[in-house]
């Protein structure tokens, strides 16, 4: 599993440009499914088992990033932000593209204005340095309209994983280890592996019409409150398992299966934890919303330092949140 | 060319029957079927001659403008925007209320303001339109709460520039309509859509996917330029007349990648200048379409325009020229529908 989520994390996918994370995720996919496409918006829809019920699990394979906007004559890139990056998050980082990497500073001529950019930091005081010489010979490695995202690596510490998109690539990391280890479900699962849940929910929106399943789970992170001074109405902490998600600011998780998913828990001494997050939202959102409706709710792995080149999961939530999924489908 | 014709034409959102009946009066003939459906969008279809596979092409029909909101005692009328209109640009502007009314927008006069109040903004709540009418009882003979109200500037061409109001999208329909007196048949099906409701949240297009489930969209836009000079010059958006803008993202969306390639590649194939939109906010019909039904790989191409949502837009006529050639290229060459997959 370790493996696993380092390979995902640190594949190149920000929103709209999930080529390379999508092939790395039909690679791992392909022998523990009885089927799978790829639909018209870049989604994976994967099914297997043959039960009537038809349940759908969700994970978004984008992650958040950048995009180059303008180039100056001496080779500077100006970017904005693809899905929710902090000003104050990537000044100073490094960011990879898909030829090279660059490094994000931020404008100030004077001592004054320095202050006052960094008190009111917003993209258009911030650029990227790509070492380039001039216009010409950045827009050869980065035109305009390239994509990049946090540059970032996997590491273990104290037990804990680290790397950038673990928002989503734990949910997808869980989702396939799932479709591995279910072995005799009682439904038919579908598992989605949706784009551009970054920038708004985008694949989500139209991953289900086919199929319309009876019941949707979108498996994503969610707010981990146990720092100094975190927001203090959050219950949710690293290592007391799965949060299971009563409400976010996008949607409210279907009640029948929230109580199946705790009744399963309860059932099989599944460690879980409850979650209300006062900001947010998931694909369950736009599932919901299909069609004529789908019954669904989120599962959430607690996860510190969201949207940051460094975000935190602890494993035994990830493991916790396989065992209970793998439970749920098998009939509780 | 419509624009000169569909620039003058009054339809803010909702409003959008004279603009629909004129490009329909103008497309009948040329299509093998023309509806319009529950919302009001006209939809024109092409068929193909191999017929298997759908492009959808749209454009807004509706503009921005204004609506009265009250009659007042003294005969003048509250209203609100519909759409983004910077109140800004109001003060003082003429303005068409209901089918035939004319009025002004007026606000207090410079010389009775105190010296703070030159500086600051006029609100939609002290800015009134006034018609000549002086009651209430006079005016509501005449008008209406929720009345539409819209600009009333015509359009002229000067120095291989345009001119006029609603550019945004009328620059988008007028392409399509050039597109339609082609009168090409190609090998997949088109359909051409001019949708209503876009200025105020992209509504029209909601419903066209259940309708025609297509495998590619490309939507026609008139966008922001944003090269004013006291931007500088990396935070533009687009410039006139460096031809037809090409979109990468927007807000709630990123445009399909192998989309926004083949109208790249088929640009410099074939010599046509073009430009990317350099900015990531506001957005398009292309990020509705792509959330609705079974979605669709979407792209967007815009004409450059100055100063649009104003009562005033200019556009360079050569970017026009160019965003016609593009797209006449891209369906000529036919790989838009070949290449995208889905």
């Amino acid at each position: 599993m370790k493996e696993l989520i380092k390979k995902l994390t640190e594949t190149f996918g920000p929103s709209g440009r999930e080529d390379e994370i999508r092939n790395v995720i039909l690679e791992e996919i392909k022998d523990h499914v009885d089927g799978y496409k790829v639909d018209k918006v870049g989604n994976i829809l994967a099914w297997k088992g043959q039960g009537e019920k038809k349940i759908l699990l969700d994970a978004h394979m984008d992650e958040i990033g950048v995009v180059v906007t303008n180039i100056d004559e001496n080779g500077f890139l100006r970017i904005e932000p693809v899905g929710g990056v902090s000003p104050y998050t990537i000044f100073k980082k490094r960011i990879k593209f898909e030829k090279t990497a660059g490094v994000v500073g931020m404008e100030g001529e004077t001592t004054d204005e320095i202050e006052k950019n960094l008190s009111k930091l917003s993209f258009d005081k911030l650029y990227v340095d790509i070492g380039a010489k001039n216009r010409e010979e950045a827009e050869k490695i980065v035109p305009i309209g390239s994509f990049g995202v946090y540059d970032s690596y996997f590491m273990e510490v104290g037990g804990r994983y680290v790397s950038k998109a673990m928002d989503d690539r734990i949910g997808c990391a869980v989702i396939i280890e799932v479709l591995e280890r279910v072995k005799s479900p009682n439904v038919t699962i579908f598992a989605s592996f949706s784009v551009q849940e970054e920038v708004g929910l985008v694949g989500a929106s139209v991953v289900a019409y086919d199929v319309m399943p009876d019941e949707a789970i979108a498996v994503d992170v969610t707010d981990s409150a146990d720092t100094p001074k975190a927001i203090k109405r959050h219950p949710m902490v690293l290592g007391k398992g799965p949060a299971l998600k009563v409400m976010d600011k996008a949607s409210i998780s279907d009640r029948n299966i929230l109580e199946r998913l705790i009744n399963t828990a309860e059932k099989r001494g599944i460690p879980y934890q409850m979650e209300v997050l006062i900001f947010g939202g998931t694909n369950a959102a736009v599932l919901q919303r299909t069609r004529y409706g789908i019954p669904s709710a989120t599962v959430s792995i607690p996860t510190r330092y969201l949207h940051t080149p460094s975000e935190m999961v602890e494993p035994s939530d990830i493991d916790g949140t396989v065992e209970l999924l793998v439970a749920y489908l098998e009939g509780g | 060319m419509y624009l000169r014709e569909l620039s003058e034409i009054p339809g803010v959102s909702g409003d959008e029957d004279k603009v629909r009946d004129f490009i329909r009066e103008k497309i009948e003939s040329k299509l093998d079927d023309v509806v319009v459906d529950r919302m009001g969008n006209l939809i024109g279809i092409k068929k193909g001659r191999k017929s298997e596979r759908k492009l959808l092409m749209l454009a807004h029909m509706d503009e921005v403008g204004l609506m009265v909101t009250k009659i007042n005692d003294d005969g003048t009328l509250s209203f609100a925007p519909v759409g983004g209109v910077d109140p800004r640009v109001l003060p003082g502007k003429r303005v068409k209320v209901g089918e035939d009314k004319l009025g002004v927008i007026g606000y207090k006069a410079i010389h009775l303001q105190k010296s703070d109040e030159v500086k600051k903004p006029p609100s939609y709540e002290n800015l009134r339109i006034y018609l000549g009418f002086s009651s209430k009882k006079e005016a509501e003979k005449e008008v209406e709460i929720g009345s539409y109200v819209s600009f009333l500037t015509k359009y002229s061409e000067e120095n291989g520039k345009a001119t006029g109001k609603a550019f945004d999208d009328r620059g988008g329909c007028s392409i399509l309509m050039d597109v339609i007196d082609l009168n090409e048949r190609y090998d997949f099906d088109v359909y051409f859509a001019f949708v209503v409701q876009e200025e105020v949240g992209l509504r029209g297009s909601a419903i066209l996917m259940e309708q025609l489930h297509p495998d590619v969209a490309l939507v026609l836009e008139t966008t922001t330029a944003g090269d004013n000079p006291e931007i500088p010059e990396y935070q533009w958006a687009t410039h006139l007349g460096d031809g037809p803008v090409i979109t990468f993202a927007h807000r709630g969306y990123v445009a399909n990648k192998r989309v926004f390639q083949i109208l790249i590649e088929t640009a410099v194939r074939n010599g046509i200048p073009f430009q990317m939109k350099r900015r990531t906010a506001g957005g398009t019909d292309a990020g509705r379409l792509a959330r609705r039904g079974r979605g669709v790989p979407a792209g967007v191409v815009s004409i450059p325009a100055r100063y649009i949502h104003s009562p005033l837009s200019v556009m360079d006529l050569m970017d026009y020229k160019n965003t016609f050639k593009l797209i006449k290229k891209v369906l000529e060459e036919g790989k838009i529908m070949e290449e995208v997959s889905g």
